[in-house]
């Protein structure tokens, strides 16, 4: 998986358990020692990349090793952040009586439901525009699967209801006003300008790739040959699939070596069905992964691939 | 100043749109609230994604929020949630 370090952003996904933050650090950190500045991101509501490497990451970029960096995004604080931008914005532009009201109306609304999960998208759509210029590469954790397609879709979701308010706003303003210095017409432009830009990161297949890590089991099988249909559909580019944690070849063990029976169907299985997409095996390691130690070892194993025939 | 063109111009324009005006303004007004709906889904109930978007342009539809309650005709705001006058 070594080309996909010439990508500028990566996403990890798969089933809960599998080994997103596993194989998403070991990246990150094979990208740092390659020279990158690579920022990992969290977006999982429930961060593990702070026990991964063993000390604390928040909201903001935090340096780990030389060239990475982590942040743990956090629906709550970039709501407040949203929010307090905003009225520091339009601060300095109204009256007092007007701006008590706008500021209630607005408190209102980030405490509706959903704001976070905004929120959270909007700090994404920064970070994959590249605002922050710091880093070459983006690497995502993120939550499972589900909840991840639900964001990929999101840009396009949006960009659709922002287009429909300007269409609405033009449509007034057409009748009595210019349209080219209206604020809340140029607010909405400015959106979807964002959103555009976003989109076409996302769906860029020299940008962006979406790894898909999965274990040799039923269940993860199957939601991974969802998945995929589904980022396809999105116009997402899959840059490849990992197979975590399969189990040594030679044990003593009956119990083990049944499991490891089981796991070569599900191997062949998984080449079959994925033949499309280039695939890498990364055994089960005699310890469990944290610590940059055990995630270099890890990020050895990624480094090796079956390229799709 | 104004000048007999410009008079005849005012002429003109009237002549022309005047009988259309009641009409555009109307029409101006049920698009205004089509956006201020738009703008307020979460108010009145409806899941809007676009809500955290809408924020900064809030002060601006305040006082088109106040001119739609007045032609409603309702003195003050009808909305608990949204407080106007």
């Amino acid at each position: 998986m070594r080309r996909l370090l010439d990508k500028r952003v990566l996403f990890f996904g798969g089933k809960g358990g599998v080994g997103k933050t596993t194989c998403a650090s070991a990246m990150a950190l094979a990208a740092s020692q390659a020279g990158k500045r690579v920022l990992l991101v969290s977006t999982d509501p429930a961060h593990s990349t702070s026990d991964m490497f063993e000390r604390p990451i928040g909201p903001e970029p935090v340096q780990l090793l030389p060239n990475l960096f982590g942040l743990e995004i956090d629906g709550a604080f970039e709501s407040e952040r949203y929010v307090s931008n905003v009225k520091e914005q339009i601060r300095g532009l109204f009256g007092h009586h007007i701006l008590k009201e706008a500021n209630r109306q607005i408190d209102l609304a980030a405490s509706m439901p959903g704001a976070e999960e905004m929120a959270l998208f909007d700090r994404i759509g920064a970070l994959i525009r590249g605002e922050d210029d710091r880093f070459d590469l983006l690497v995502f954790d993120t939550a499972p699967t589900g909840h991840t397609l639900r964001l990929i879709k999101m840009p396009e979701l949006m960009e659709a209801w922002i287009r429909a308010l300007s269409r609405s706003r033009r449509a007034m303003l057409g009748i009595d006003q210019d349209d080219a210095t209206d604020p809340v017409m140029l607010s909405l432009a400015e959106r979807l300008e964002h959103l555009r830009e976003f989109r076409a990161r996302l769906l860029s297949p020299r940008v962006s790739a979406f790894i898909l890590v999965l274990v040799a089991e039923r269940l993860p099988i199957e939601e991974t040959a969802r998945a995929i249909v589904q980022l396809e559909e999105a116009g997402v580019t899959i840059g490849g699939l990992v197979v975590n944690r399969i189990l040594p070849a030679t044990s003593p063990d009956p119990f083990l070596r049944s499991r490891h029976d089981q796991e070569m169907i599900y191997l062949d299985e998984i080449d079959r069905r994925f033949v499309s997409h280039p695939r890498v095996r990364v055994p089960q390691l005699a310890t469990d992964v944290h610590g940059v130690k055990t995630l270099e070892h890890l990020a050895a194993f990624l480094a090796t691939e079956r390229v799709p025939t | 100043m104004v000048s007999i063109r410009d008079n005849i111009r005012d002429f003109l324009h009237g002549a022309a749109y005047g009988q259309y005006e009641r009409e555009l303004r109307l029409q101006a007004a049920e698009l205004n609230d089509l956006f201020l709906l738009l703008c307020y889904m979460e108010i009145v109930g409806l899941p809007n994604p676009a809500t955290l978007y809408l924020l900064d342009v809030y002060p601006y539809i305040l006082q088109q929020f106040h001119l739609w309650h007045r032609r409603m005709g309702m003195n003050k705001s009808p909305l608990g949630t949204l407080p106007c006058c």
